[in-house]
């Protein structure tokens, strides 16, 4: 699925709205079909659930590194934006269960709510590819963005000392002021998710 | 004692963590494209590659953040780890293939890295179960079975839950009352996935403990400036990164540990996401006879010209040394920080021909290491070794620590450059007796400092040590003058040079210079230690005594200072004092020939020592 916001002029973006309007509700529909499950293994669609609030999907796995170095970030970005934003970490590998999920949160000190996509179906509705990959939904379950978080790393193996840019930050910051997103797609660095079984 | 000491070498750590692969996805492989014959199978031709390079790092307890020891495992990474051999970011290993041979080479050839981006398109098949090679195995004890003396850090270290890399320094206080020599150590620095690399540094003179705020917590920094007394230079290096297989020394090139001697372990850490503690321990192995063999630690270095202009790309620093003694060259360690890009080191040997020595076409700070060739390499007298670092200081260099990026200049800090190169070399002639080659590099290596950079404040003082150790005290006064120009007041070249004065004879100078080391630092044993003896020489015992006693307070056990201040006593008329520091010399070391017929001479004439 690929949405392509234009944002060169008013009444383009106008437009894009309208479109955006128009697909949500089959998204909607599509997600809730779905086996996204939450640690107690009861279904829930984070898109649902979020309804009226931005929507930030962290995909994300208990064995990989670069997660959770932005582990404490994501609780700040969390703490900080609750009132508009609904975050969730998402675990798309199937073999990881819910226990151990828990104790990856625990570790790591994350009070985000966390989900299993066994059957990946959040990650094909955010277009997300890699581990750890952000998407960002308005209000109205719309993809604003999927990609990094920021650009800590961009080359495999070569963190930088800090980022430079901050995707995801810009993103929300420009969601909540109800502006259009500045960006569209970032490429993640990590793991493949479809290296999972 | 002699007053002579000499400042040298500084080793670093670095460290990253582990990364992952880029966006781009690989083609998917549902559909295998080889008839089955022809298929690269897991069991067949990549277990052999898998086992040799991945293992060492990616199996339990490893730095490596899932195990790659199973079809399954690799599976499950098929194409992270095809993207990642195929950009050369996996395994980790700096020099290109060439001529010299290193130990431990992770290096894959073309063809291993085709391997894994045709067993991808062939569906990722297992192969044939009797193909497959043994597993290697990894055992979590020490490496070469229990340790002769096992050390921990006096405290832990908290490394914080988030921000940049965090470079620490534990001092380790082996226990030991007889010189011992060390054939290996495994340095344990606690979580791998924290500590990436970790460097272990001799420290004779406890030189170091002065930068914790208290005792065993230690100490912030990337570098380390370590001071020796007298002649004894730095012949090894400890190096750990992840996967490190221990190798011993040679049995003929053991390691000497003094009692008092620190062991200083230089670590550099990334956060993980949450706060975590490391205590790292080291695994001591001790050999069982002295050494025979001396190798030395060379440094070429041309830091005065590493001023980077922000967003150059390609600027480039190089030195180059002419070895007045032959060696063999055992193993090299560049070492830059975040800017360095291309590293080369070439010998150009008297016959004309030359030798890459080392070749990084992509310098990587986090995967660093020492370099141990498989053969030592022949330099004869008169081989050329030169050193080519280029450095991008433009945004295009992720690893730039400055966004937008600064001009950069040489420094110890992590933000700031380098341009070293380290060899370990073993002179091939004997390194006993007072024509030991050692000395003749040293003090060629040092000169070479100071004509690279006359404002270079290591150089002038190792040079003078250097000079004073041979008794060429007006060079050496000359050059630790230059050396205080550099630092005023500095307080080990106060020392030094009024050591060197009084060497000279010129003991009001002497007691001039030691008298400024002893205000700037009061707990400076040897400092109390000369200045009590130049004022004993110059017949002003009641203030020698005051020094002396200061010493004597300073290292109790210290027999030299105790006999020195029991014959400054005997001077000063205080006898029945003076017996009993005699005495306690003797305690301390009852051969001590000084001690023993000052005392003697006491016991037969109090009156008149």
């Amino acid at each position: 699925m690929c949405f392509c916001p234009t944002r060169t002029t008013r009444f383009i973006f106008f437009r894009t709205v309208l479109l955006f309007a128009f697909t949500v509700a089959s998204l909607s529909n599509m997600a809730s079909a779905q086996s996204v499950l939450d640690l107690r293994g009861k279904p829930l669609d984070p898109l649902h659930a979020s309804r009226g609030k931005i929507t930030v999907l962290i995909f994300a796995s208990t064995d990989c590194p670069i997660t959770n170095r932005y582990a404490p970030l994501l609780q700040q970005m969390h703490d900080a934006n609750k009132d508009q934003v609904n975050f969730w970490f998402v675990y798309p590998d199937k073999n990881t269960t819910a226990g151990q999920i828990a104790e990856h949160l625990r570790l790591f000190a994350i009070s985000v709510p966390a989900l299993r996509d066994p059957s990946h179906s959040l990650v094909k509705q955010a277009g997300v590819t890699i581990i750890p990959e952000v998407a960002v939904f308005d209000a109205n379950a719309h993809l604003l963005y999927h990609g990094r978080i920021d650009n800590l790393y961009e080359i495999a193996g070569r963190p930088r000392a800090a980022a430079t840019t901050h995707e995801l930050q810009d993103v929300l910051t420009a969601a909540i002021a109800g502006k259009p997103s500045p960006f569209v797609s970032s490429p993640a660095v990590g793991c493949y998710i479809a290296d999972l079984q | 004692m002699s007053a002579a000491s000499h400042r040298d070498k500084i080793l670093s750590s670095a460290f990253c963590f582990f990364a992952l692969g880029g966006a781009q996805l690989l083609h998917s492989s549902a559909a295998a494209n080889s008839p089955p014959e022809k298929r690269v199978t897991f069991n067949r031709d990549l277990a052999p590659v898998v086992f040799r390079t991945c293992a060492p790092c990616h199996h339990p307890g490893e730095a490596g953040p899932f195990s790659l020891l199973t079809y399954g495992d690799v599976k499950a990474h098929a194409r992270q780890i095809a993207d990642l051999t195929e950009r050369r970011i996996m395994p980790p290993w700096l020099p290109e293939d060439g001529e010299a041979k290193f130990t431990g080479d992770l290096h894959l050839t073309s063809d291993e890295v085709s391997l894994f981006q045709k067993w991808l398109s062939d569906g990722m098949p297992a192969g044939d179960a009797a193909d497959l090679p043994p597993a290697p195995r990894f055992s979590a004890d020490w490496q070469l079975g229990k340790p002769d003396l096992i050390l921990y850090a006096d405290s832990s270290f908290e490394v914080p839950a988030n921000g940049s890399d965090v470079y620490w320094n534990f001092i380790f206080r082996p226990p030991i009352d007889s010189t011992r020599w060390i054939k290996a150590i495994e340095i344990r620095p606690g979580e791998r996935r924290l500590v990436h690399h970790a460097n272990l540094i001799v420290d004779r003179s406890q030189s170091a403990r002065r930068r914790e705020k208290s005792a065993g917590t230690g100490f912030p920094g990337m570098e380390l400036q370590i001071e020796s007394e007298s002649f004894d230079p730095d012949g090894h290096f400890f190096f750990w990164k992840p996967g490190t297989i221990l190798e011993p020394e040679p049995h003929d090139m053991a390691l000497r540990l003094d009692p008092g001697n620190d062991l200083i372990l230089n670590t550099h850490l990334q956060p993980s996401g949450k706060p975590e503690k490391i205590q790292p321990a080291l695994g001591i192995y001790f050999a069982e006879a002295a050494a025979t063999k001396f190798p030395l630690l060379l440094q070429l270095e041309n830091d005065r010209k590493l001023d980077i202009p922000a967003g150059a790309k390609n600027f480039v620093v190089a030195d180059e040394f002419t070895l007045p003694e032959s060696v063999s060259l055992l193993a090299i360690y560049p070492h830059a920080h975040y800017l360095g890009r291309d590293i080369l080191a070439i010998a150009k040997f008297p016959n004309g021909k030359t030798q890459t020595l080392i070749h990084i076409p992509r310098w990587d700070l986090n995967w660093q290491a020492v370099f141990t060739y498989t053969t030592p390499i022949d330099l004869p007298a008169g081989t050329t070794i030169s050193m080519r670092f280029q450095y991008d200081n433009s945004a295009d260099n992720l690893a730039n620590p400055n966004s937008p990026p600064q001009r950069v200049v040489a420094g110890n800090r992590a933000g700031d450059e380098m341009a070293h190169l380290w060899l370990q070399v073993l002179p091939q002639l004997p390194t006993t007796g007072a024509n030991d080659p050692r000395r003749v590099l040293q003090e060629a290596i040092a000169r070479h400092h100071v004509e690279n950079n006359p404002q270079d404040f290591e150089a002038h003082y190792n040079l003078a040590a250097m000079l004073q150790a041979r008794g060429e005290l007006a060079p050496s006064i000359d050059h630790y003058q230059l050396a205080l120009a550099l630092r005023p007041g500095d307080a080990t070249v106060e020392n030094a040079l009024g050591g060197a004065f009084f060497a000279a004879e010129n003991l009001p100078q002497a007691i001039a210079h030691l008298s400024v080391a002893v205000k700037s630092r009061p707990d400076y044993f040897d400092s109390q230690y000369n200045l009590g003896l130049a004022l004993a020489m110059d017949n002003k015992f009641s203030e020698a005594v005051e020094h002396l006693r200061a010493a004597v307070a300073l290292r109790p056990q210290d027999a030299d200072a105790e006999a020195n201040l029991g014959g400054a006593l005997a001077a000063n008329n205080q006898t029945g004092e003076a017996i009993a520091h005699l005495r306690r010399a003797l305690q301390l070391n009852p051969k001590h020939s000084l001690a023993r017929e000052n005392l003697d001479s006491l016991l037969r004439d109090p009156a008149k020592p």
